[in-house]
């Protein structure tokens, strides 16, 4: 790849990328927004983590196909109910990752 | 005399409470910047490994900012034409705009210097530490915004670079590639404060899990607006079911 097409991906990239970023969350800065619009707002989020997570979790390093093991829904079941349980991010990640060594190693 | 001790006191409370947030912050943060070096080592490999000139392969970390796209920029570089690897990256970051569309409430508060520099750190961990904190008072939401912006930007500039000089030094037995996945699992229970925020979730999952044969990770944002339609209709459906019964308690 020459150097003037390796710049112009990575502009392109870089621009896009901010785009999409900054995109809404410039537009609606300054204006009124309608009171469904605010509501349905609060729930993009949740809407959003629960698809990252399970899109993360079934297609693996390859982005696409489904591709999950007994194992690592036994620990994300773990992890979830140490999430209620404890509310704390570091626990659901040490329940999580301890019960996928340890089932693994059966 | 107390009238000169109060605004030290005032000073020291606010040192307190910026000392507590950050604190807070970085908290937050390391839970979900350690799943991320080891991908950081992969990326700095492959950008050794990439048809890119180094140097562009490089700035993709700072400018770009985003490991998956990152690594299929430089993966496909040199097998796919120009609009292929940039339709590529774009879709990928996609998902974004629904992260700027959540954040978009509390950043109304924000000064403008800061709309414009935060969407530069708006990657998923950042967005989904921060969603978690949009009803916090501005000036928190910035300190913790910045803090944990700064963290994620900082130890993404280091790891990969190092990842081009060293290769990947975590054993793959260690599993930490599925770290992410538990991390927002417990996120995303965290975020869940009311039904319809439930309802946009579990429409969200089981739709991103209908979609997960797509390619580019196009079904996060197909399970994402789902999800939030569907606890639209929710709520709509509530308040009509609410209207009702007032309606039928009004009456004679």
């Amino acid at each position: 790849m020459s150097h003037s097409a390796a710049a112009v991906v990575l502009l392109a990239g870089a621009v896009g990328t901010y785009a999409f970023r900054g995109g809404v969350m410039l537009l609606l800065a300054d204006r009124t927004i309608p009171p469904i619009l605010e509501r349905s707002l609060q729930n993009v989020g949740p809407a959003v983590l629960a698809a990252l997570t399970i899109n993360l979790a079934v297609s693996g390093g390859g982005g696409s196909g489904v591709d999950i093991v007994a194992i690592e829904v036994a620990a994300l079941v773990v992890a979830c109910v140490v999430a209620v349980w404890r509310k704390n991010l570091l626990w659901t990640l040490a329940a999580g990752m301890v019960a996928l060594w340890v089932l693994a190693a059966f | 005399m107390p009238t000169d001790q109060q605004p030290t006191a005032g000073i020291d409370a606010d040192r307190a409470r910026r000392f507590r947030l950050d604190r807070t912050a970085l908290s937050d943060a390391i839970p979900l910047v350690v799943p991320a070096i080891p991908f950081g080592f992969v990326l700095g490999l492959a950008i050794t490994e990439s048809a890119m000139p180094l140097w562009a392969a490089w700035l993709t970390s700072p400018l770009i900012f985003a490991g998956a796209a990152q690594l299929t920029m430089v993966t496909i570089a040199g097998t796919a034409s120009l609009w292929a690897i940039i339709s590529a990256v774009l879709v990928i970051n996609s998902r974004h705009v629904m992260y700027s569309a959540a954040l978009a409430p509390p950043f109304r508060h924000q000064p403008k210097w800061l709309r414009w520099l935060a969407p530069f750190v708006m990657i998923d961990q950042v967005f989904a530490l921060a969603v978690l904190r949009n009803n916090d008072p501005p000036s928190s939401f910035r300190r913790y915004y910045i803090t944990i912006g700064i963290v994620f930007f900082t130890v993404w500039n280091v790891v990969v670079p190092l990842g081009m000089v060293v290769g990947p030094i975590i054993p793959e037995s260690w599993q930490l590639d599925f770290a992410p996945v538990v991390m927002f699992a417990g996120l995303t229970l965290f975020a869940v404060k009311r039904v319809a925020a439930g309802v946009a979730a579990l429409v969200g999952g089981l739709v991103s899990l209908a979609a997960a044969g797509l390619p580019d990770r196009l079904g996060i944002l197909i399970g994402a607006v789902s999800g939030v339609l569907a606890g639209a209709v929710y709520e709509e459906w509530i308040s009509t079911r609410n209207g009702e019964l007032t309606d039928a308690e009004a009456a004679p």
